[in-house]
Formats: C-alpha cells, structure tokens, sequence
C-alpha cells in the first residue's frame, strides 16, 4: 500500500473512532471555537473601522494642511491660501472644468444630553465636498442649501444621537435645523452633522479650513502636487499627504491598541488551547495503542500513523475554528458600533481565513508531540497494552 | 484526610495529562484574571471621577476660556473653589520627543486636590514660577533630577512675550504618577506624561494676546448632589457669553469617555465568560475521563463501605484541587499580563485606566474554579450513583 494511501485509511480509522471519542474530541473543537471566536469578535471592531476609513477611492487623493496641524479640527490653513492650492498641477477637473478639490474642517459641538464633549461633531463641507463622496445619498428630508444655516445629519450620528430632521443644533449664533440625513456608504462622514463650510465658519467666527481634500488624475500625479505645493513661495506652511497615509494614520489611532490587544488575547487563549489539544490527542493515542499497534504490525508505517494524529487535530481544530467564527458573524457582523464615530462591525472572509489559520497551527502544534509518540510506538509494545 | 491519598494517586495516574490539564486550565484562569483586572480598571477609573468636581470647557469651538471666569463662577451657588489649566505642547530634542506641561494655577490647590502635588510643591510653585514637577514615570522616561532644566520647543512658532520658541523650565521635584486613566504614548503632536508647571509663568512670559486665557477650568462643589444643579447655573449664566460654556460632573464625563470608546467592561466580560467555558469543558473532560477508567476503583470502595457522600467528595476535590491550583496560578501570572496590556496600550495611541489584579481577582477566580469543579463532578457522580457494583468489580 502506497504512502498516501496508508494515510488516508489509518486516517478514516481515526476519524471512524472519534464517534466513541466523542466527549474527549468536543473539549478540541469548544476549546478552538473559544479562542477562534474571542478572536474574530475582536477583530471584527479592526474590519469594521478599516471599512470605514480605507475607502477605495482614496487611492487618487490627497490633503492638503495648513503645516504640521494635521487633524480634522484644526484651523490652520488660512481661507486666501486656498486659491493657491487649487492652482496645482495633477488636480482633476469636474465637467465644468471645476477643480475637484475641496477645502473642509470638522468642528466639535455643545454635546447633546448624555454624551461626551466631542462625540457629534459637524463637518463643514464645500460644493466639491459632495462629488468628492459619490456614494453620498440624502435618505430622508433635502441637502442643506448653501449660504443658509441648515445642517444634514449621517445617519451613524442620527441613530446614536437620536437626530432627525426637524431637530435642531446649538451652535455659537443659535440653533441651526437638521433638514435632510444622508447615507454615504458606511464612510465615518455618516457620524458626522455636515453643513456649508463657508456658512458655519462665519457662525463660529472663526476663519481657518483644517485641510483641502484634492482628487488627483491619477496616483502618479501625487510627487508633482507635493513638489509645487511645498516649493510654493506663496504657501508659507503647508503639509502635504496621500490620502491613504491618513486613513491609516486615523485608523491605527483608533484601532491599534485594540487590535494588538486582540492578539495578544487570542495567543494566550490558543497557548491554553494548545495544552488541552495536547492533552487531549495524547489521551486519543493513549486510547488506540492497540488499534495503532495492530496497524503496525500489518505494515502500515511510522509515519502515515503520525500524520493520521495530526489530521484529526486539524479537523477537530478547523470544525472549532468554523464555529467560532461562525458564532462571531451571527453576533456581530453587521452590528453597529460607536467608537468616536459609527460603523459596522465585520467579520470579514479574511477573519474567517485568519480563524482556520490560528485555530490550524495551534492544532497542529497540540497535536505534533502527541504525534511522535503514535509514531514511536513499538508495535508488539503496543499490542500487549490494556 | 483519609482522603487526601487516595485524592493525590488520582492527580497523578497520569502525570504527563495532568500537568497539561494544569498548565491549560493556567493559561486560561491568566485570561481570566487578566480580564477581571481589566473590568475593574475600567470601573475604578469611573468611580475614582468624583461627582463633586465639575471640568468647565468652551461650548462651543473656541478652545479657550478667559481667566476672567474665574470669578463669575466663584459667586455661582455652592461653588467653593475654582482653578485654571492650560496645556503647552511641544517637544524636546525633535518632534520625535513630544512633551506637554499642563500649566495650573493657584486655585487649583482646592479646586483639584485630587492633583498628587504637596503643600510643600505649592510652594516651591510661588518662589519658582518656571519650576516643573514631573510624575515619576516622565521622569523616569527623560532621566532628570531635581535643579535639571528641561527646554520645551514650540512646534508652531514662538507663543513667548521675548519671541523664543523655546521655554525652559527647572524640574523641582517629582509627584506620584497620578491615579485613574494613562493616557497612550499617541501621535506627534502629544504626550500623555503628567508634567505640571505654574500658570504664572505663562502670564509673565506669554505673548500679550494669549495672556489670561486657560484651556479648562475646574469647579469643585459643596456637596456631589449639588453638582447637576450647578452645571445648569454655570451653563445657562454663560449661554450668551463669548465664549459660552459647556459643564460637566467629572464623574459623568468619566462614565461618557468609557461609553464613547470601545467599551472594554463589556468586552473584558465576554471574554472572561469565554475562558470559564475552556476551563469547564477541560475540567469536565478530565474529570469524566478519569471516572470512566476508575469505574472498578470506585466500585470496590463502594464494596468496601464508602458511602456515596464519600465517594461524591472524593470525585468533587479529584475536580476542585487541580482547578483551585490552576486559579491560583493563572491569577498570578495575570499580573504578567497586565503589565503587558498596559505597555500595549501606553505604546499604542490610547487613554486607558491603570490595571491591577487585586486580591478580589483571586477570589473571583477561586470561586469560578470551585463552581466548575462541582458542575463538571455532576455527570461522573450520576454515573457513579448508577453503577451496578458488581457487574463493575467483575468486569461484565
């Protein structure tokens, strides 16, 4: 009998004789589905920030800030060096031969009843802020009409915040009504009030843009923009960033602890989980040294009995891994979150992948040791066991 | 005690699987108690917040707050102290070693006395302006002593009177690390390490125009149930002021800052809950697979006289003594690994409260390792009730 084929039988043996395991088999795959599950629960605050954050059209854009002072509520960058900045070169064009560029600032606002100063805040956008979004929707009411004191509400903040059109804002020269909620495909804008930018800044008197959002012709575009923009004698102090760069800047702020935390809860939970695969598997062998002393001494090898062990750690790991993975999607992907902003959790494809992976190596691990020992069993040793 | 050997050759029929059930059941009490500390850190740093200091900030989108305040909230009703802080950011040899000194005023002594600083520092306050007190972490990060200076560059042009970018400052002592939240070593433009200076520095030195401004003030009250009510005083008193006033209990904004971020309680929770579930499944494999292989055992002690009880506890401490030495274990180690979560969160960009593992862990995790132990000996007992002795002792 080949190899490959002495495998497979003493595998199906094993597999066969994991009926009468039952009990010993179900701790595995609890134990996995546990760390596989804490895993990907976590993990699915990560997937869901990243979506987000990491949108695919900010491959081509840019920002543009007023020096170093590079965060949303920063008021650097003076109204009369926009102009200059929508000269540069690589910035493309709407029908209308308008630069697709878009000067904007987020402000905190009083917060309302029960929440914490900075949890609404109001994003105040240009003309060219709505085609800079193109999945912007208005869901209910109308767009705030520029030039007025009107406001549109995501509909992440309209939910938390218990927002709707008709409700109205305090801001500094009074209230301002919300008359329309938007949608902009589970961007964290939808956490966020929007107004005109012009309008609100005049209201909070106070002149100054954080940063211009510019989309680019083309990625390839960006070393010239930068080159111009920061060899600009004209521009006294401006910074410049892919807009990539500070998704992840923004992302890794919010995320980063949590997702090395993450981590660091699923290794110690697979290091647990490890010791009782090696446990258990040993007590498997334990349980068929007859049965793998009788395959020996028919001449099946060393080795297709080793790797029979380790086969059923694997199976019994990735039928845990799938379950708690598949607990995690039913809890919680879709579920919506607020971490100074919200989103939706997500257990994504690539969690479900990273679960086997972890839930595989730590089996195969487990089951290594129990393994060498299946394989070094001697055969009239073993059938002589009780 | 007749019990305890008969207890002992169980433990160790087969050592190799009992020091892996150990070790197992060790790793996941650690995640356990690693959990706990972290649910209590997050509930002590609520409950350390008192509801009888108010933090008075800008309403609205300004920043800063006229020093001027200060007396108009000093006549509010059952206010008794008010005090000033403004932060200045910079850093020190580049903008890769940022460094922030929280400036504070007089008031403060009993506006916030929650503040770790003596006597003894207010008054090296008044005979230095320019002096510094470190926490003996930022201290330890920039390795000064007393009577060292530490020069502070502003990153964004010069805010002093003389047009020095940087100020200087002379460390005059060292203040316990303050209690409650740490904040994440974060991003460039700011550092978490307490460093309190004097507010009158900034007014003798600072530009003319930025002179007489704070960033927060803070209010402390008679008495904590006062403290609602005095908000709605302060806020409706400065609604049209310029600027006008947002007010908040500190105990309230406490509870909204853990509301607003991930909430670790409920997270710390779920995954405490998953560890007991590893431990129970583990505990009850064992246990059941052991009271399979020792069926005649048990059955000649029947034989012999011992009565069900006896049994019932010889199989309850076989479950229990592993468990409870396992919590023990796993508790210790716990502090290992908060001390790793904690430098995790330090070196990410994160507020996060101190953790310890107090003693409160252990009994917790005692108390989960006897309530598992006794659910996990149910089922062997049942079918050791159920034996048919003989049939047992025989071997049919």
């Amino acid at each position: 009998m080949s190899g490959l084929r002495q495998i497979v039988a003493v595998g199906l043996i094993g597999i066969g004789s994991l009926r009468e395991r039952y009990a010993t088999a179900l701790v595995v795959v609890v134990g996995m589905a546990c760390v596989v599950g804490v895993l990907t629960s976590m993990l699915s605050v990560t997937a869901g920030l990243a979506r987000a954050y990491l949108r695919p059209e900010d491959a081509k854009r840019a920002m543009v800030w007023g020096g170093r002072n590079t965060f949303d509520q920063s008021r650097s960058l003076h109204p009369d060096a926009i102009g200059t900045i929508l000269e540069a070169p690589g910035i493309a064009r709407d029908p209308d031969g308008k630069p697709l560029a878009d000067p904007e600032f987020l402000m905190r606002i009083p917060p309302v009843e029960g929440f914490v100063a900075g949890s609404l805040q109001l994003r105040g956008v240009g003309p060219a802020g709505i085609e800079l979004r193109p999945a912007f929707r208005i869901v209910a009411g109308h767009m705030f009409r520029t030039g007025t004191r009107e406001l549109v509400v995501g509909v992440g903040a309209a939910g938390k915040f218990g927002l709707n059109v008709g409700s109205e804002v305090r801001l500094r020269d009074g209230t301002w009504p919300i008359v329309g909620v938007f949608s902009c495909g589970a961007d964290i804008l939808e956490s966020y009030l929007v107004g005109d930018a012009i309008t609100v800044m005049s209201a909070r008197r106070r002149a100054g843009f954080a940063q211009v959002i510019v989309q680019l012709v083309d990625a390839k575009a960006y070393p010239a923009f930068e080159a111009w923009l920061t060899g600009n004698p004209a521009l006294s102090s401006v910074y410049v960033e892919r807009k990539t760069d500070y998704d992840l800047r923004e992302l890794g702020m919010n995320t980063l602890f949590f997702t090395r935390m993450a981590f660091v809860i699923g290794a110690i939970m697979a290091l647990g989980a490890l010791f009782g695969v090696v446990k258990i598997m040993s007590a498997a062998v334990r349980a068929r040294t007859r049965e793998i002393g009788t395959l020996r001494a028919i001449g099946f090898g060393a080795t297709p009995v080793a790797l029979s062990v380790l086969v059923e750690a694997a199976l019994l790991g990735a039928s845990g891994a799938f379950i708690g993975a598949a607990v995690a999607w039913l809890i919680f992907d879709g579920r919506e979150m607020w971490v100074w902003g919200a989103f939706k959790l997500r257990v994504s494809p690539s969690l479900w992948v990273l679960g086997l992976v972890w839930a595989l190596v730590t089996s195969l691990l487990g089951g290594l040791y129990p393994a060498l020992r299946a394989a070094r069993l001697a055969p009239f040793e073993a059938l002589r066991a009780e | 005690m007749k019990f305890v050997p008969l207890v002992w050759a169980a433990l160790w029929r087969n050592r190799t699987e009992s020091v892996l059930t150990l070790l197992a059941l060790s790793v996941a009490f650690a995640l356990f108690g690693t959990m706990i500390a972290l649910n209590a850190a997050y509930e002590r740093a609520i409950d350390d917040a008192r509801m009888d200091r108010l933090i008075i900030a800008c309403a609205f989108d300004c920043g800063a707050i006229p020093l001027g305040y200060r007396e108009q909230l000093a006549r509010v009703p059952h206010v008794t102290a008010v005090g000033g802080q403004l932060w200045l950011g910079g850093h020190e040899q580049d903008e890769q070693h940022p460094i922030t000194v929280m400036f504070v005023d007089e008031g403060m002594r009993s506006a916030w006395p929650e503040l770790p600083m003596s006597p003894a520092d207010w008054r090296a306050f008044d005979a230095n302006p320019s002096g510094i007190f470190l926490s003996r972490e930022a201290a330890a990060r920039r390795k000064v002593r007393t009577g060292d200076t530490v020069a502070v560059n502003t990153t964004f042009g010069s805010n002093r009177a003389d047009g020095n970018p940087t100020w200087y400052f002379t460390v005059l002592g060292f203040m316990p690390d303050p209690p409650g939240w740490k904040s994440g070593a974060g991003t460039p433009a700011w550092n978490p390490d307490t460093i309190v200076g004097s507010l009158r520095y900034w007014e003798n030195s600072a530009h003319l125009d930025e002179r007489d401004i704070v960033n927060v003030m803070r209010v402390a009250v008679d008495r904590p149930e006062h403290a609602r009510e005095v908000c709605r005083e302060i806020e409706a008193r400065f609604t049209n002021a310029t600027p006008a006033l947002y007010c908040v209990p500190a105990r309230a904004d406490a509870q909204e800052m853990a509301d607003a971020n991930i909430n670790m309680r409920q997270i710390s929770l779920g995954i405490g809950a998953a560890g007991l579930f590893m431990i129970l499944f583990l505990c009850a494999n064992g246990i059941a697979e052991s009271v399979r292989e020792r069926l005649p055992e048990f059955g000649v002690l029947k034989a012999m006289g011992y009565r069900d009880s006896h049994v019932a506890l010889l199989v309850i401490l076989e479950a229990a003594v592993p468990t409870l030495v396992a919590a023990l274990i796993g508790v210790a180690l716990a502090w290992e690994v908060d001390a790793l979560i904690e430098h995790l969160a330090l070196k990410g960009v994160i507020d996060m409260p101190e953790m310890r593992t107090s003693f409160a862990a252990f009994g917790w995790a005692l108390a989960a390792a006897l309530l598992i132990a006794l659910v996990s000996a149910v089922a062997p007992l049942l079918r050791i009730r159920r034996m048919d002795v003989a049939a047992v002792i025989t071997g049919r």
